[in-house]
């Protein structure tokens, strides 16, 4: 028994025009209630794992507007069905697998039937204009529960605090210099973004360490995973990383190219990746693996075998 | 009760219950503070509005002074704080804490007045010596705090983690000083801005017996009324600004509210009367009484006590459910045996209740049994 995935989607925004978060979270939701046959009504939790949005909104959480957007349960209540509970939740590229541990938790619990994780990113604003770190980019995947599959069976989060400062971001106030005109504000807040030397190599050698003590305490070797799902999809991450774990590229879910940069939806484009390709159906172990700021690193272990005992 | 694996379809909220037969019990054990030494009353806060207003802000709110951080103060001292006091009230060290959330909208840190990578709680956990705790944050407006408790109760019910921590550190008086220079009259949507004081708040919660500790805890978004109350990164100083068509929240959040507070009195199986304390979201003393009226007209009865605090604090954000129960441990009001009932009111609109017997958590407050 466990939490299997119902359907993944992952988009890229529109290069010909300006892309909003809200919007490439609401069309990634909607292709994935239309993939899973399902009503986005049906749906009992909804977490938003983006980050980057064009206005830096700081409430409500980005997925009440999500919810209202696709529509899901937007009556008074009681009237006779179930409500929807949606927030957002904020952990970097490791977003996804932190909001797949909670709602795989309470699908096994009973409290929800339906669990949508979504996400999206846009460029922000930066202070320093050449500092482009993202592919604006929306995703979303549906949860449900399954008495024939193991599904989701171990999480792990692990963050190496020492290198807290190499990947950093935040809004800074910036005032406005010179004549101002009439209703002009006195400045704005742009985005700073600071990446350190090392930062790359740290993550691969943090996501190395994770792994190996992760599928040490599963009772796994590298060798009985047959599928990696990787996030982020930069080759400079993840060809070093497959190298060091002994994990061939036949085993790797590789990101296509329109979705490479995509931020916190990176672990659902590699997925949609091997869901398109067949190599997921095909797999039984699947390795979801993210790494980024913090340095954090998390891992889920996903089995496609029938449940233990 | 839930359904193995299939929700209750005669809930509204998405709802956990003692007795949903899971393995363990979860309970509040500790609640911490901080809040800034310095305190600004609601007379100087109008007397600097950029317009004459005309509007009795303390008549109106009830709110007489509001606690407002001073230099090196922000939303990671004041969270980071708050987490340690509620490490002096705990039985427990931080490097027993197995999960720590941070459930602050504001995120003010250093030079950036919204932190965004890497997330505020790998701040706080370092800061306090949480070294074991797996962390993240999360952003349910002023539901935050009690959203955490939420995600926490589910993982410790089901064995996956011992103890967590809910911590929340709100700097938001520059969204006053802000509205301030910009408010005109009473019709304003910046008006609740006003109404804001900062404070950090930090909840421990921890493995019970099974079909102890929470009685009932359920959330729901009203996701029609997502456009009630947004708040953005200003133009018109550092932090942020906030528009709210408050007559609008508090008429959907008053009709709306009862039936669910109603589902989750339902589901402890128990009756309002049973309830010896009930607090609120901090929002205004008006609102407050108003709810609680049209709650009694539809319930037929009232909780023992209505817990209102504005007075002294304003509204804080997330952290105002635990300023209250803090307020009354550390006064010894709250004892012992108490049923108390924490009603989380947000923009989304997110609307959440927690119903739970006070047991072991008054140790920690010098009470004496």
């Amino acid at each position: 028994m466990g939490t299997y995935i119902e359907a993944a989607c992952a988009q890229a925004g529109n290069r010909g025009r300006k892309a909003t978060a809200r919007g490439l979270a609401n069309d990634a939701a909607r292709t994935c209630f239309s993939r899973a046959g399902c009503k986005p009504s049906d749906v009992d939790m909804l977490i938003n794992v983006g980050i980057y949005r064009e206005d830096s909104m700081g409430e409500p959480a980005l997925a009440a507007l999500i919810q209202e957007d696709i529509g899901a349960n937007l009556g008074h209540p009681p009237t006779g069905g179930s409500g929807s509970f949606s927030f957002d939740l904020l952990n970097g590229t490791c977003g996804v697998i932190t909001a797949l541990q909670i709602e795989s938790g309470l699908l096994q619990s009973g409290v929800i039937r339906l669990g949508a994780v979504v996400s999206s990113d846009v460029q922000p604003e930066l202070e320093n204009p050449g500092a482009h770190f993202l592919q604006p980019a929306g995703g979303a995947m549906l949860l449900r529960w399954d008495d024939r599959l193991a599904g989701f069976t171990d999480f792990c989060t692990q963050t190496f605090p020492e290198y807290e400062d190499l990947f950093t971001s935040g809004l800074v106030w910036q005032e406005r210099r010179g004549i101002r005109a009439p209703r002009q504000g006195n400045g704005h807040h742009r985005m700073a973004v600071s990446v350190k030397p090392g930062y790359q190599a740290r993550l691969v050698d943090c996501a190395d360490e994770a792994t190996r003590r992760f599928l040490r305490r599963a009772g796994l070797g590298v060798e009985d995973i047959d599928l990696l799902v990787p996030a982020p999809s930069r080759a400079g991450f993840i060809d070093p990383l497959q190298a060091r774990l002994g994990i061939p590229g036949d085993r790797v879910a590789y990101t296509p190219e329109d979705l490479e940069g995509s931020y916190t939806t990176g672990p659902i484009a590699a997925l949609q990746a091997a869901i398109k390709s067949g190599r997921l159906d095909e797999a039984q172990n699947v390795l979801l693996l993210a790494a980024g700021a913090g340095i954090t690193v998390a891992l889920a272990l996903y089995r496609q075998t029938p449940p233990a005992g | 009760m839930n359904e193995p694996n299939g929700k209750q379809p005669s809930h509204w909220l998405t709802l956990q219950s003692a007795g949903s037969g899971a393995s363990w019990g979860c309970r509040i054990e500790s609640v911490g503070v901080q809040v800034p030494a310095r305190r600004l009353s609601t007379r100087e806060l109008m007397s600097r509005t950029n317009h004459h207003t005309k509007i009795q802000l303390e008549r109106l709110t009830g709110i007489h002074e509001r606690h407002v951080v001073g230099p090196g103060e922000n939303s990671f001292t004041l969270a980071a704080g708050a987490a340690r006091d509620c490490l002096s009230h705990s039985q427990h060290q931080a490097s027993d804490i197995d999960m720590l959330i941070s459930t602050s909208i504001t995120r003010s840190k250093g030079r950036s007045s919204q932190s965004f990578e890497p997330p505020l709680s790998l701040y706080i956990k370092q800061a306090i010596g949480a070294t074991q705790a797996v962390n993240f944050d999360i952003s349910n407006a002023c539901a935050g705090m009690l959203t955490g408790v939420f995600i926490l109760q589910d993982l410790i019910s089901r064995g996956e983690i011992s103890r967590g921590m809910a911590v929340s550190g709100e700097y938001i008086s520059h969204l006053s000083w802000n509205a301030a220079q910009q408010i005109r009259s009473l019709y304003s949507k910046q008006l609740a801005s006003l109404t804001l004081g900062d404070a950090g708040a930090a909840v421990m919660v921890e493995r019970a017996p099974q079909g102890s500790g929470m009685d009932v805890i359920g959330f729901t978004t009203l996701a029609e009324h997502s456009r009630l109350c947004l708040a953005f990164p200003s133009s018109v100083g550092p932090g942020a600004q906030m528009y709210t068509k408050s007559r609008t929240l508090h008429k959907v959040a008053i009709e709306d509210m009862v039936p669910l507070i109603a589902e989750a009195i339902r589901e402890a199986g128990i009756d309002v009367a049973d309830i010896d304390y009930m607090i609120p979201h901090q929002t205004s003393a008006r609102a407050i009484q108003a709810g609680t009226k049209e709650f009694v007209r539809r319930l037929g009865a009232r909780p023992k006590h209505v817990v209102v605090n504005l007075e002294e604090y304003g509204n804080t954000s997330s952290t105002t459910l635990f300023v209250a129960l803090h307020k009354y441990l550390e006064e010894q009001r709250i004892r012992k045996g108490d049923r108390v009932m924490l009603v989380a009111l947000a923009s989304g609109i997110e609307i959440g209740v927690a119903i739970f017997t006070i047991d072991n958590l008054v140790d920690g407050y010098g009470h004496v049994h």
